[in-house]
């Protein structure tokens, strides 16, 4: 049966399946405070952009010479906003590596699965390789390397809410009802009278919500291309760009809605593991189209004043509170949304393939 | 066989991460083209029509001659106290200043932040402030094409330039119903307390520039010949006289263009006092000069309607910008109408977007209903706007008395700004 399977093979051997409930938990544990930890620190760090606080802190990894977290925390404080910004992300992004620390050494002491070990180092690679590039933006003060930067910490984020489902409970207690199981010798569903799951959904059907993920992305790194113009940007590409966050912001809206129905659609057995981030993921885009509405006219207003006459009498306020929330908060939500598709897409494919008829 | 159950086939398909990880080097953006003072190309195809000049030939000479007195677009060259003075140029501009807004946005060894132009405003207004920046497709109205040296928003007559401060005013203050930022929180922080001042420098300084080019452009075909050269810097040794009288144009020029700028507070629009009562609020028309004031928005409306004025002709009989007449501005009638194009023939201006053309827009008349006036609300920028029209724009100023027989006297200025100052609270005259 799984003689022939290696020792790295994730469900194969019962022994993968019976571990100590509370070691697995403090992986769990870790795993989520690092994905729940990047949110802030991605929200934060849009807050850097929009308040040009780049280079608030011209030195890097210590800030105006003193120790990362040894900055008297007066100064920073009740400091200018844009030291208090730049110097809070770093913070927070410091927290951040430490939670990816603590999740390597619980995922090593507490997770027999080796693919997860590497799993685990290469999280905890990422977080410094994006500290790096953060650090690298100051040292050399090009800010076409804050836009790469801005769009790496998104895919942290992804990849961390990917982690989180990967070491949860309902992931590996999965396993166990899978029709896999019922050739091993502990019993399955089949045994206890409850029958093989079906799969949740098609073949396209399930591409849909993989498709998710990249556009968001895709989605993503198109705003990105929007916040973080160059001088010497054609007025004909930053119209592309544009159009094609708009055709993009529609595609992925499509998607949502499709995916939230179809989550809701699927049999009980199957459906609140992927109906609740469906739900919440139709609630973010809602949200996310009325921010990107919002951040176009904090930018550049709309000349709809016969319309509406608010329009006419709206001055954009540069660096103005309102403004500058609710473009960084456009950012945050969809690094939000790119997070939860991921979380989605996990999950169904856990399903798919732990459900093969 | 069991299934393989290892984690690959429970990520998404690696083709679509694949995907989004080319996604990423595709969409970055490779273009590492760094921005130049770039030659007025709208203007080189108009003036093309009226000379046989090689007109190309002539923007290479030109554009050696800014250099040499303006430097290059990374690093401004402003001239010392003694040539200065002999140029006339406005003695508020300050080379420290047009350092720092110039060239990319970054710190040299002094960790002084430069490149503050390109940092807030080049974005919309094109490093060489020649209006198209990376978001002008996406605006209306466009961004401004300061190489004109028209400015709308000024407390200065006609034809003058704008003051120093009328120019920060515009940018502490925006322009509402356009994307003309407000940046007055600038000026609350330590570090950035005096990015306005050097914004507004570096602003006048593009504008300074951008005149004198264009009009090297005119000394150009007016007095020289076939195969005769503007400017020509190797010359110096060759034929000292030659390039003496090639430098003394371009300093006529800059010389000419410099002393507007210099005496535009010669210019300023005077706001009289009057005994007629100023609307300033909705309140004031219960208030207890209600009875003056009511008779003074009547006539007011009157003068608006008369022929006199030509108000209703644009705004409409009520002021909500619905008359007959909608025109274009300075910007886009430069290189369509005066070159002999149709703004609203797209097949005809269309040609021209590789220039730098964008797609005409109609400048319309405003609708004072809103309450919004994109120069300012209060009745003594109203009053300018009346006076000094809005240059640039289809806006003119209004005939004055002495100076015009049939013009208007103060107190009917004053009449109209009360007429359309209440337009939001008396939509059909002078009666609730």
């Amino acid at each position: 049966m799984s003689q022939s399977r290696s020792q790295s093979q994730p469900i194969s051997a019962s022994s993968s399946l019976e571990l100590t409930s509370s070691s697995t938990r403090y992986v769990h544990a870790w795993a989520r405070a690092m994905a729940i930890m990047t949110f802030p620190l991605i929200w934060v760090g849009g807050l850097v952009t929009t308040y040009d606080a780049g280079m608030a802190v011209p030195d890097w990894p210590g800030t105006y010479g003193y120790n990362l977290f040894l900055y008297p925390i007066s100064t920073w404080v009740v400091g200018p906003f844009d030291l208090f910004v730049e110097h809070g992300h770093r913070l927070l992004a410091s927290l951040v590596g430490l939670l990816a620390i603590g999740f390597l050494v619980a995922t090593l002491r507490g997770d027999h699965r080796r693919w997860m070990h590497a799993w685990a180092l290469f999280m905890l690679v990422a977080v410094i390789a994006q500290g790096i590039l953060g650090g690298y933006r100051v040292l050399a003060d090009a800010r076409a390397m804050a836009m790469i930067h801005g769009c790496t910490g998104p895919a942290f984020f992804a990849l961390a809410a990917a982690t989180a489902v990967m070491t949860s409970p309902w992931w590996r207690s999965l396993a166990k009802t899978s029709p896999v199981r019922q050739s091993q010798p502990n019993p399955s569903q089949a045994e206890q009278g409850r029958g093989a799951p079906s799969r949740p959904t098609s073949r396209w059907g399930s591409f849909l919500f993989y498709l998710l993920p990249p556009a968001a992305f895709c989605q993503l790194i198109i705003g990105a291309q929007l916040r973080h113009i160059q001088p010497w940007t054609p007025p004909a590409r930053f119209l592309m760009w544009v159009h094609l966050h708009l055709t993009l912001a529609a595609v992925v809206t499509l998607l949502i809605f499709w995916v939230a129905y179809r989550a809701r659609s699927i049999s009980a057995t199957n459906r609140r593991p992927l109906a609740r981030p469906a739900s919440i993921l139709f609630f973010l885009v809602v949200v996310q189209l009325g921010l990107g509405f919002a951040t176009w006219i904090s930018n550049y207003a709309i000349p709809w004043q016969d319309w509406l006459p608010w329009f006419a009498r709206y001055t954009i306020e540069a660096k103005g509170f309102t403004e500058s929330w609710i473009v960084t908060g456009h950012q945050a939500v969809g690094s939000l949304i790119l997070a939860l598709s991921t979380v989605l897409a996990m999950r169904l494919g856990r399903h798919r393939y732990l459900h093969v008829d | 066989m069991p299934p393989d159950l290892s984690i690959s086939r429970c990520l998404p398909p690696r083709a679509l991460l694949g995907l989004a990880l080319v996604s990423l080097g595709l969409l970055a953006g490779c273009n590492a083209e760094a921005p130049s003072f770039q030659p007025n190309r709208l203007l080189i195809s108009r003036l093309s029509q009226e000379t046989e000049l090689d007109l190309d030939a002539v923007s290479n000479d030109i554009q050696l001659a800014l250099d040499e007195y303006f430097g290059s677009i990374d690093t401004p060259r402003w001239p010392e106290a003694t040539l200065a003075e002999e140029l006339h140029l406005p003695n508020w501009i300050k080379w420290s200043y047009l350092d720092r807004a110039a060239g990319p946005v970054g710190r040299k060894q002094d960790k002084i932040e430069r490149g503050l132009f390109r940092k807030h405003c080049a974005q919309c207004h094109a490093a060489d402030g020649s209006g198209v920046g990376a978001t002008a497709m996406c605006l209306d109205p466009y961004p401004r094409d300061f190489r004109r040296g028209t400015f709308k928003f000024k407390s200065t007559r006609y034809g003058a330039k704008p003051t120093q401060e009328d120019l920060r005013k515009i940018i502490e203050n925006g322009i509402p119903g356009s994307a003309m930022p407000a940046f007055h929180l600038l000026n609350e922080s330590n570090h950035t307390h005096e990015d306005v001042e050097v914004v507004t420098q570096y602003v006048a300084f593009l504008a300074l520039r951008g005149e004198v080019e264009r009009r090297l452009f005119t000394l150009a075909m007016r007095e020289l010949g076939p195969q005769q050269r503007l400017y020509d810097p190797s010359s110096k040794l060759s034929d000292p006289n030659l390039f003496k009288q090639q430098d003394q144009w371009v300093r006529e020029t800059i010389r000419d263009v410099a002393q507007s700028w210099s005496s535009a507070h010669e210019s300023l629009i005077e706001i009289p006092t009057t005994s007629i009562p100023i609307f300033q609020g909705p309140s004031d028309l219960q208030g207890p000069h209600q009875s003056d004031l009511a008779a003074s928005i009547q006539r007011g409306a009157e003068l608006f309607q008369s022929e006199i004025t030509g108000c209703a002709t644009c705004h409409g009989p009520t002021g909500r910008g619905d008359g007959k007449i909608q025109d274009f501005d300075e910007w886009t009638k430069d290189w369509t109408i005066r070159a002999g194009i149709d703004p609203r023939n797209r097949s005809e201006w269309k040609p021209l977007r590789k220039l730098g053309a964008l797609k005409p827009i109609v400048a319309p008349p405003r609708n004072f209903s809103t309450g919004v006036f994109r120069g300012g609300s209060q009745p003594e920028e109203i009053y300018r706007r009346i006076v000094g029209g809005i240059e640039g724009s289809p806006m003119p100023a209004a005939p004055l008395q002495p100076q015009n027989p049939q013009g208007l006297t103060p107190d009917q200025v004053w009449d109209l700004v009360n007429f359309v100052s209440t337009r939001p609270f008396l939509p059909q005259g002078s009666q609730p």
